[in-house]
Parts: C-alpha cells; structure tokens; sequence
C-alpha cells in the first residue's frame, strides 16, 4: 500500500508550484491557472485524508467535490474579470491594472 | 532533420521537442520503475503513483515555467489529468471522473477560450514578473517546511478505504443536500455576475454600440 | 375641598416642576407646529402651578396639630437617584420634596407672578422672533425654580439652582443678536458661577460631615452639634456664597444691572421676584444653622447692609428704568439678607414676598413703558400718565409700595425688617438701613416724575406712545391689588382667615413664632421717613428736574462714581484683563507650543511622514500583495513548525 506521505508530499509540492506561478506570472490567466494548480494540490490532501484517515471517509470527498465546484465558479468569474479588464485596457498584464495605490 | 519528418505544419517544433524532452526523460524512468517492481522494491501500486506523480510534478513545472501560455494550458492539462490518476490510487473514481470532466474539458477549455478572447493568441509570450527570485525563494522555504511538518507527524499505518458510488450519492443528496443547494446558488450567482460584467463592459465601449 | 385635597396635596408636590418641565418640552419640539407657538401651553402650566399650590397650601394647614407644626410628615421620599453602597459606605442620593411655610411662600410667588408674567408676555412679545422659544425658556425656568423650591435634597437643589442659572442666561440672552444682550447673558451666567462654585463647595463639605444630601438630616446634624463649628461656619459662609452669586449680593452685584438686556416681563419674573430670591430662600432653608454659627450670620448681616446701601445709591443715579429697578431689586434684597442676618426669617420671607408682586408690577409696569414708547432711558420719557393711565396708575401702586408708604404692602414687609433689626442688631445697623429706606423713596420718586410726569422730553416717542393692550394691563391690574392688600397679611386676623393662626409669622418662622403687633411710634418714624423720601425727591425732579441738575454739578465727582457703579465693573474687568488672562494666556501657550505644536502636530506630522514613506508599499499591484500574503503563511507555518 502506499503510504500517505507520498500523497501529503506532493499535494505540498503541487500547492507550492501554483503559489510559485501565482507570484511569478504577469498575464491573468495564467495566475488563474496557477490557482488550479494549488487547489487541486489541496484537494489531493483532503481526499488522501479522507481515504486514509476517516473511517467514515466522507467529509474530505465532500470537501473536494466542492472545492471543483467552486473553482468551476471561479474560473468562470475571474475569466469574466480578465476579459472586462483586456476590452477596457487591451492587456491581461495585472501589473498594468495598477491604479490603486498611492 | 525535423523539417523532413512529414508531420502537419502547424505542429509546434517545441510540442515535437516537449514531447522528445518527455520521451526521454519519461522511458528511463518507466525503466527504472518497472525494474523496481520486477525486483519487488515497490509494489504495482506504487508504481502507478511515481508515473502519476512525474506527471503532474512535470506538468505543473510545465505550467508555471513554460513562456508560452498555450503551452502552459496544455501542460496544465496534463497535471490535472495526473491528479485524476491519483484520486484513482486513492480510490475514489467518482471524484476522479469528476475531476477530468470539470477540469481536464471544462475549466481547460475555458481557459483557452480566455486565452482566444485577449489578445493571447497574437502574442501569446508574455515575460515573468520581477518578483520571481523572491517568489522561487519563498516557495522553496514554504514547500521545505510544508514537507518537514508532514514527515515529522505520525500519521500511523493507515489504509485507503473505498467508497461505493451508490453510498457517495445517498449521503451527499441526503445529508449534505443544503450544501448541495447553496453550491448550486453559489453557481449560478458566477455566472450571472460574470455575464453581467462581460456585459455591460460592451456596452461601455462606444466601437461596440454602434 | 378636602375630598380632592386628598388627592393633591403635598405628596404631589412633584407635580409643580413636572408640569412647566411638559410644557417645555412639547413647546420646545412641536413649536413650529402648535398655533401661537404653544403659548399657551406654558399659561396652562402655570395655571396647573398655581392651582397645585392652592391644593398644597390647604393640605399644609393639615400639619399643624394644636398649634404646631410637624414637616417630617410632609417630606416625601420618592426614589432613590444614585446608590452606591460597600462596607460602611453610602453614598446616596434620594429624589424627595420638602414642603414648609418658606416653600410656601416661594410657592405663591412664582405661581402667581409666573401666570402674570406669563399672560404679560402674549401681548408684550407679540410678533417677535422666537416667540414660542420665549416660552418654552419661561417654562424650563418655572420648573427649574419650584423644583428648587420644593427639593428635600440637596443635590437637585443645586440641579435646579444650575437650572434656572440656565434659564436665567438664556433669556438674558434671548436678543442675541445684540451684542450687549449676548455679553451680559455671558456675565451674569459667569459672575453667578463664581457663587456657584461656593454652593457646591458647600455642598460637598456638608456631604462629608454628615454622609447624606438631605436638608433635614441635614439641618438635624448641624444644630445638635455634631459637626466642628469653624468647619461649619466655612461650609456655612460656601453655602452664602452661592447665595451671594444668585442674589446679586456685594461683590458679586454686577451682573444683574445688566441682565436687563432680556426682555422685560422675563426680568420681571427672574431677576426680581424669584431667581434672585433663591438665595434668601437658601439661608431662609438653613437658618436653623445659622442661628448656630453667628459669625455667619454677621456676615450675612453686613453683607446686606452695604449691599441695601450701595445698590440704593447707585439707583439715585441710574437713566435706565429698568436698571433703576435692578439696582433697587439689588437693594431690597440686601434689605431681605439683613432681616436673615439678625435672625429674623419671617420678616425675611414676607419681604421676599411683597417684593415679589411690587416689583414684578414695577417691571411689567415699565415694560409697559418701554413697549409703547420704545424708550427706557427715563431722560427721553415724561408726561406719559396722560398717554398710559393704567399702567401710570399701576407703576404708581407698585412705587409707593417699594417706598414704603403705609397700607401699601411694601411698607409692612420693610417695617417688620426695620422692626427686627431695631430689637436684636447695633443702632447704627438701623440707621444705615433708615437711611436706605430714605434713599430707596428717593429715587422712586424719582422714577415715577421722570417718567410719568413733566413734559414728554422726546416728542416723537410720547406721540407714538398708547396703552398697551388688555393682555398687559390685567396683569398690571392683579398686581396692582396684591401689592396693596398682600402685607395686610401680617395681620393675626388675616392670618386666621387664611387658616394660619398668627398671620405671617406663624406662617413663616416656625421656631419663634411671634405674633405681629404693630409699634405705632416705630412705624410713623418709618411713615415720616418715606415721605420725607418723597418730598426730596418731588423738591428735586418735579417740572423739569432744575434742582437735579444743579445738584449734580454741585458735586460731578460723586455723581461720576455713583454713575460708574463705584467703578467696580471697571475693577473686575482689570482683575480678570490682569490676573485671569495673563494665566490663561500661559495656560494657551503650553496649549499651542507644547501641547499641540510639538505632542498633537508633532505626533501627526511624525505619522505623516512615515505614511509618506510608507506608502510606496501600496504598489497596487496585484503579485506584490499575493507575495505578502504568502509571505505571511510562511510566517505562520514555521511559527507551527516551532511549536510541533
């Protein structure tokens, strides 16, 4: 069998890649595709929770059902954002949506 | 020597290279991998989770490195379709199922419908940030401790449990039916915002009204 | 009467202030929306005042048992405001009404020239600005008053003694816009703190001896001996200071001359028959007191003399109608402070009571004046009988009143203040106050031939003039007759048909009730010395006043200085031009250079240069924010990892 470890590792792994792409890119849509990348990191953690760890083994399925849920919302939203923001600025570069500062 | 390869033209060279890259990698590795199964180093199972995990491990590599954002898209899709292999491992084939319809078609394609709306495809090399060494260094630390904390707990022997699909679907639309409901709400609530910003966004634009 | 008078009595004594407090509050809000601005709902409640105390006077002859009275059965306890109880500690403040004849005597006062000068005002204040807010002010005034007048404690006398300090200013100040309206409000409202001030002092240090507010535990303690008697005689001399303040007494005179900037029926009730008198009402309360602490009661005693005297001397002088009638009220009161300060509370408290409808009558009566001719400097009036007959008539009443001609009721009240001093203070107390007497008929004369008799001085305002309408003049008319009959009183037979056996004194002074027998060589000394009053002052004014303005370039000097008040505003003013604002202005520049240049501006500019610096931060780029909030899950995970 395989040890959980293995799934706890890489679910760390996964979510620290998606955190590295958040922070480094520029272009929205990749950011939104770096979000991905740390959510299904997290989804990895709770259903390998669930399977390993609750009897019951539930909760954690439940959690990750809706976590793809909500990214499915997500996406659809933020797309509508970064679509909003290239009609009103011709660019996806977040750095050049930076009218709120000093 | 590649020109000569009669392959459809708009194959990207670097697909073809991504591809020989992986290839090369990927062979010896499955090598290495069966040979340890064939010499009962690691069990079938676990062979199945080191492929699962290069590729998602390579795939997200490929996501947040690759300058290319259609390359980064497809590699994503490679990841989350490595991540449904894994929630297979860990036995729940309906989260998987689930997994590669909503994320592997649906979210992947809207992203690259995103991606076709701006200008992405015209240019689709953007440069990275300068907060990048920052970022790498950060997530080195954050990933380091992620990893320490998890190896220092004691997490006992446990084995994977399997959950029926019948059983699944019982409990979630009779115990968790409210949460069920709210997603729902929650669902729609998105897209009607996001419809409703696309929207008046076009109205807002005087090239469009005419 | 008594099935009702058991329903009202003395227990609802509370109802006295709750009805003006009803009336000011819905005159207050609802002003704009009533019609004629809610007047008369403040007549209403002084109706409910006065219909109220006739119901407590019946009920109080309920409390004398053979002869004597018994007040503990009348002090209704209410509820207890604040309590603070620990080991061997109380403190307690107690919400309760104490009804006695000195209530009583108050009580008539305010109720009937408070609806006289309330039906007054309706005519005088017609078409004004802020005419329902004159009511509503009047009112608060009324409830602040009786709530004075009826309180068992001592700390909701000083409530109601700061409210009608309240009152009083605003309704100096009710022509604000007037310049000289908006500083004398400010004056009086100041110079009556400095009193104030001595009343809570007082009030403080009673606390401390005796541990209770109530004025009969009070009073209990005090005459049995069991406070130190210096520590007595200070908190005794605190409690006249406020008294001093309130009662316009020397030094502390200076505000009400010029508190006739109001208008003139406010001045009629406030600063002639019953604010002032708050003070007498103090020490008439605490007398018992001060029969223990004399050297109190000396003070008192001189204190009012000079007052009586000063205030006289400066009224001989004053152009001013109403301020001639300020300066006069001044006197009288020294007049009532004397009677207190030989001992003499009944004498005291008739006084205040004739005072108080002779000389509302004399202020409404000149109100009267200054309404129909715009005028009140008495240089520019005269002749003005054949123009006002009615309130010519009435001012005339009230004057011979104040002068202390016989039957007149000014003459009984003086005569019993004369009558005491002569028995228990020096000769030469008596003559000075003889004197004041004299001086007091003087310029009373005076006043009623300036502006009453003679030529008119200013033709365009004797054409002008008329008689004021019958809203002004039924008040006059009522007062006219109270300031003739009201100190026939004094009379055991009047008394008895009041149902106090024994007339004013029994009425008033409970602890040596003395029936009044008039000394008839002592009152024609008294008779004689008014009219010799009179006819000095007819020698001097009649016609066209030759005599008065030889006399006064006879000596400019002392006319100047009675003209200048003795110069003590000037010296005040010095006073507070020196000392008071050369301290505040060290205290204003520790405020401006340490206080808010280096600690206030200092501190924000010190923010305000790091929120400079510091705001670059804000990059308003969205990566930066996500680095920081990583950074931060970075913080708490090792945070974690050094715990596990």
């Amino acid at each position: 069998m395989i040890p959980i470890e293995y799934f706890l590792t890489l679910g760390a792994i996964l979510f620290g890649l998606g955190l590295f792409g958040v922070l480094s890119r520029r272009s929205a849509i990749l950011i939104l595709m770096a979000v991905e990348l740390m959510l299904a990191g997290v989804s990895i953690n709770f259903i390998a929770f669930a399977s390993y760890l609750d009897t019951d083994a539930f909760s954690g399925l439940i959690f990750a059902l809706f976590v793809i849920t909500v990214a499915a919302a997500e996406v659809g939203l933020a797309l509508g954002i970064v679509l909003r923001l290239f009609r009103e600025r011709r660019t996806s570069n977040v750095d050049e949506a930076s009218d709120m500062r000093w | 020597m590649l020109k000569r390869i009669p392959l459809p033209a708009q194959f990207d060279r670097i697909i073809i290279g991504g591809g020989i890259t992986v290839g090369a990698i990927g062979v010896p590795l499955g090598i290495v991998l069966v040979t340890l199964v064939a010499f009962g180093v690691i069990s079938a199972p676990e062979m199945v989770f080191f492929v699962a995990a290069i590729i998602v491990i390579l795939g997200a590599l490929g996501c947040v490195l690759l300058p290319n954002i259609v390359h980064a898209a497809l590699s994503l899709t490679a990841t989350l379709i490595g991540v449904a292999a894994l929630y297979l491992l860990l036995m729940s084939e309906f989260l998987a199922l689930v997994q590669v319809l909503v994320y592997g078609g649906g979210v992947v394609l809207l992203l690259l419908f995103g991606l076709m709306m701006t200008n992405a495809q015209d240019d689709p090399v953007v440069t990275d940030g300068s907060q990048k060494p920052f970022a790498f260094l950060l997530v080195s630390l954050l990933i380091g401790t992620f990893i320490t904390l998890l190896l220092s707990g004691d997490w006992g022997n446990p084995t994977a449990h399997v959950v029926p699909f019948e059983l699944f679907g019982e409990r979630l639309f009779r115990e968790f039916a409210l949460p069920i409901i709210i997603v729902a709400v929650l669902l729609d609530v998105a897209i009607t915002g996001a419809l409703v910003n696309v929207h008046t966004a076009s109205n807002d634009l005087p090239e469009e009204s005419e | 009467m008594p099935d009702i008078s058991v329903t009202i009595g003395m227990q609802q004594a509370w109802l006295l202030p709750a009805m003006p407090v009803v009336a000011f509050l819905i005159i207050s809000f609802f002003r704009k929306l009533l019609p004629r601005e809610g007047d008369f709902l403040a007549i209403i409640g002084m109706l409910g005042i006065l219909l109220v105390t006739l119901f407590i006077i019946v009920d109080f002859q309920g409390f004398f048992h053979d002869g004597e009275f018994h007040p503990g059965e009348a002090n209704v306890y209410a509820f207890d405001w604040v309590r603070i109880s620990a080991d061997n500690f109380l403190f307690l403040i107690e919400f309760s009404t104490y009804i006695d004849a000195i209530s009583i005597v108050m009580l008539i006062a305010i109720s009937i020239v408070g609806l006289m000068v309330a039906i007054y005002s309706t005519g005088y204040m017609q078409g004004e600005d802020r005419y329902g807010w004159y009511f509503a002010v009047l009112s608060l005034f009324v409830a602040a008053m009786l709530l004075l007048v009826t309180s068992g404690s001592l700390v909701w006398m000083y409530l109601a003694w700061e409210g009608v300090g309240l009152a009083s200013y605003l309704l100096i100040g009710h022509y604000w816009e007037r310049q000289s309206a908006a500083e004398a409000a400010k004056k009086a409202f100041i110079t009556t703190r400095v009193g104030d001030v001595g009343l809570l002092i007082g009030i403080i240090l009673l606390w401390k001896a005796t541990g209770s507010f109530d004025i009969q535990t009070i009073i209990a303690a005090a005459t049995s001996g069991q406070i130190g008697e210096t520590y007595l005689t200070v908190a005794m001399l605190a409690l006249f200071a406020g008294a001093v303040g309130k009662s316009a007494q020397f030094p502390l005179h200076v505000w009400l001359p010029d508190a006739m900037e109001g208008p003139t029926p406010a001045s009629a009730l406030i600063h002639a028959a019953t604010m002032v008198v708050a003070g007498v009402y103090l020490i008439a309360r605490f007398s018992p007191v001060y029969e223990v602490v004399l050297v109190a009661r000396d003070v008192i005693l001189y204190t009012g003399l000079l007052t009586a005297f000063l205030a006289a001397s400066m009224g001989l002088v004053a152009s001013d109608i109403k301020r001639v009638l300020a300066f006069s009220t001044i006197s009288q009161l020294g007049f009532m402070f004397v009677a207190l300060g030989v001992g003499a509370v009944g004498a005291a408290m008739f006084h205040v009571l004739t005072h108080a409808f002779f000389k509302a009558l004399l202020f409404l009566g000149s109100g009267s004046v200054i309404h129909a001719t715009g005028r009140q400097e008495v240089e520019y009036l005269g002749g003005l009988r054949h123009k006002q007959p009615i309130t010519a008539a009435t001012f005339i009443i009230g004057s011979l009143a104040l002068a202390g001609i016989p039957i007149f009721a000014g003459f009984w009240s003086k005569d019993e203040i004369l009558h005491a001093v002569s028995s228990y203070a020096s000769p030469f107390v008596y003559i000075v106050l003889a004197g004041t007497a004299l001086l007091t008929a003087i310029y009373t004369t005076r006043l009623v031939l300036l502006t009453f008799f003679g030529d008119p001085r200013d033709r365009s305002a004797f054409d002008h003039a008329h008689e004021s309408p019958s809203s002004m003049t039924l008040p006059l008319l009522l007062l006219g007759l109270l300031a003739t009959v009201s100190g026939f009183f004094v009379f055991d037979a009047v008394g008895n048909l009041f149902g106090f056996s024994g007339g004013i004194g029994y009425l008033v002074y409970l602890h040596h009730p003395h029936s009044f027998h008039i000394d008839w060589a002592f009152a024609s000394v008294a008779t004689v010395s008014s009219l010799t009053g009179v006819i000095i002052g007819w020698v001097y004014w009649h016609g066209g006043a030759e005599r008065a303005i030889k006399a006064r370039t006879w000596s400019p000097d002392l006319h100047a200085l009675l003209v200048n008040r003795y110069y003590l505003d000037e010296l005040y003013q010095g006073i507070i031009n020196r000392v008071v604002l050369g301290l505040a202005g060290i205290v204003a520049w520790f405020d401006k250079k340490i206080v808010n240049e280096t600690g206030v501006d200092g501190g924000a500019q010190f923010i305000g240069y790091f929120g400079y610096r510091l705001k670059f931060l804000q990059t308003g780029k969205i990566p930066n924010y996500a680095l920081g909030i990583a950074a931060g899950i970075l913080v708490l995970s090792v945070m974690v990892l050094a715990r596990a």
